[in-house]
């Protein structure tokens, strides 16, 4: 009797957690939704796009290894040196990179359709004003040059993240008026960039 | 000549005060450049958590300087264990000047006293920050702590990607904690005029918020005090005028606004006891901007 009383506990604790597991997942899920009806256009030119991405990943965590060693309690002196060595190794390591070399001409269409289909109305006007708001003086679209230390960073609205196409931590996207950039996440380099991606 | 002699006077007396009297030295001490001692509204309970918050401070100005100092100063009567930053660590640059003028040497009387900032990053804020020392962040973009009964997560809001929300569910769905607290930058809900409510931001965290018990949220962004009616169950503030301030920006006829501040720089003070969080904002001169309680929901 004891031990059929134990089981039923033990059953109904076990199903509590896949419940609470299971609606976890479902939360977000609805967040991080994929956009719909992906063609196998789409579907090809985002591959192409992931895969430029990752060979620049290659590229720059071999360039990293010449840059010293940065511990996660650093002094602003090593930081600075760790920034400087990698942002030289990379531009080394990228001699004659230029501007489409990852917004490939099928991904930049790709992304500017995203941008156009899933913001609409108030949300589009929210999306610019979020972009159009922050202060970018400074900065130069040149690819393979830092990003102005000096310039603000504008904020990647939340649910535009969901709906692009993933990046690995290394790099990231960046709106400098209605352009799109791709930049280096710790060296701060521009990799590549896509004017007017902004409707 | 007559108004010299009494200055010397007076210097000689404070000098001889000072050297005879610890008790006297200890009251000048605790008292403000305005000349008015720390106020405390919080209750000092026995076994309470601690912890002071700070906004959108590195502007490297005297006026951030001041709000360091009257931070200390508050500190001798609320000795605080840490304290949360909200982002904007260092405006219009990262060279190791930088780091200095902006946030040690505004702050060096706590970092002496081994008081540890907890930063996140805000719109000016570049990557590598999270390698350094002092903001304790672990080379971390997000990342979670424990103290006492109350967790604390510290969220990227520039980039709220998809691996971000998968962490924080993930993380919130496991926590047992009393008490959650995120802290992040950009402000779900805000009055003020330059930026108010980041609405794409709230859409995508506040359903998480909501559906794992988080019961605070404290961001910056907006160069000013608010708090926020509570949305959902949840008490929300904006602390971003540490060193930088936009006065008269709060929207008058705001529906969101509890208690709004706009005319100086502040910081704020927490402490939890058991189901009780008291909170109380503190001007750069000392004043008490705001102050009240939150009793902890049942969940």
């Amino acid at each position: 009797m004891r031990r059929k009383r134990l089981l039923v506990a033990l059953c109904a604790i076990l199903s509590v957690g896949c419940i609470s597991s299971v609606s976890a997942q479902e939360t977000a899920k609805a967040a991080l939704a994929p956009p719909v009806g992906l063609s196998p256009a789409d579907k090809t030119a985002i591959q192409v796009f992931e895969k430029q991405v990752k060979q620049y990943v290659e590229l720059r965590n071999k360039a990293r290894e010449t840059a010293p060693k940065l511990s996660k309690d650093s002094t602003p002196e090593q930081i600075q040196a760790y920034r400087t060595a990698l942002e030289l190794s990379l531009r080394n390591a990228r001699p004659n990179a230029k501007r489409g070399d990852v917004f490939r001409p099928e991904a930049a269409e790709y992304i500017r359709r995203t941008l156009k289909n899933e913001f609409q109305g108030k949300d589009r006007k929210d999306l610019r004003e979020t972009i159009f708001e922050t202060e970018t003086q400074g900065v130069v679209l040149r690819v393979n040059y830092p990003y102005a230390q000096s310039a603000e960073l504008s904020e990647m609205p939340a649910t535009l993240l969901t709906k692009l196409p993933q990046l690995p931590k290394e790099v990231r996207y960046r709106f400098v008026g209605r352009n799109m950039l791709l930049v280096d996440r710790e060296s701060n380099l521009i990799i590549d960039f896509m004017p007017d991606a902004l409707p | 000549m007559r108004r010299f002699q009494i200055h010397k006077l007076l210097i000689a007396f404070l000098i001889t005060a000072t050297l005879s009297c610890p008790a006297f030295a200890q009251k000048l001490a605790t008292n403000n450049a305005h000349g008015a001692a720390p106020k405390l509204t919080l209750p000092l309970k026995e076994g309470s958590l601690r912890f002071a918050v700070i906004g959108d401070t590195g502007s490297g100005t005297e006026k951030q300087r001041e709000v360091g100092d009257m931070m200390v100063q508050y500190h001798q009567a609320f000795p605080f264990e840490f304290v949360l930053m909200m982002g904007d660590n260092l405006y219009g640059g990262e060279a190791p000047q930088d780091f200095e003028k902006k946030f040690a040497e505004p702050y060096k009387a706590l970092l002496d006293q081994k008081i540890k900032f907890y930063a996140t990053l805000g719109n000016h804020d570049l990557a590598l920050q999270t390698h350094y020392e002092n903001f304790n962040m672990n080379g971390k973009e997000y990342y979670r702590f424990k103290k006492g009964n109350v967790a604390f997560y510290s969220l990227n809001s520039n980039y709220m990607d998809k691996k971000q929300v998968q962490w924080l569910e993930d993380e919130l769905s496991r926590d047992t904690s009393a008490w959650k607290v995120c802290f992040f930058h950009h402000p779900p809900y805000s009055s003020a005029q330059k930026h108010g409510s980041d609405s794409q931001l709230r859409e995508v965290v506040e359903p998480i918020f909501v559906k794992y018990g988080v019961d605070v949220v404290l961001t910056g962004h907006d160069h000013v005090y608010e708090r926020i009616k509570p949305q959902k169950g949840i008490y929300y503030f904006v602390s971003g005028a540490g060193g930088k301030l936009r006065t008269g920006d709060v929207k008058d006829s705001s529906l969101l606004t509890e208690k709004a501040y706009d005319r100086d720089l502040h910081f704020m003070l927490f402490e939890v006891a058991g189901d009780q969080m008291y909170f109380q904002a503190v001007s750069r001169t000392g004043e008490t901007i705001d102050s009240g309680v939150i009793t902890r929901r049942k969940k």
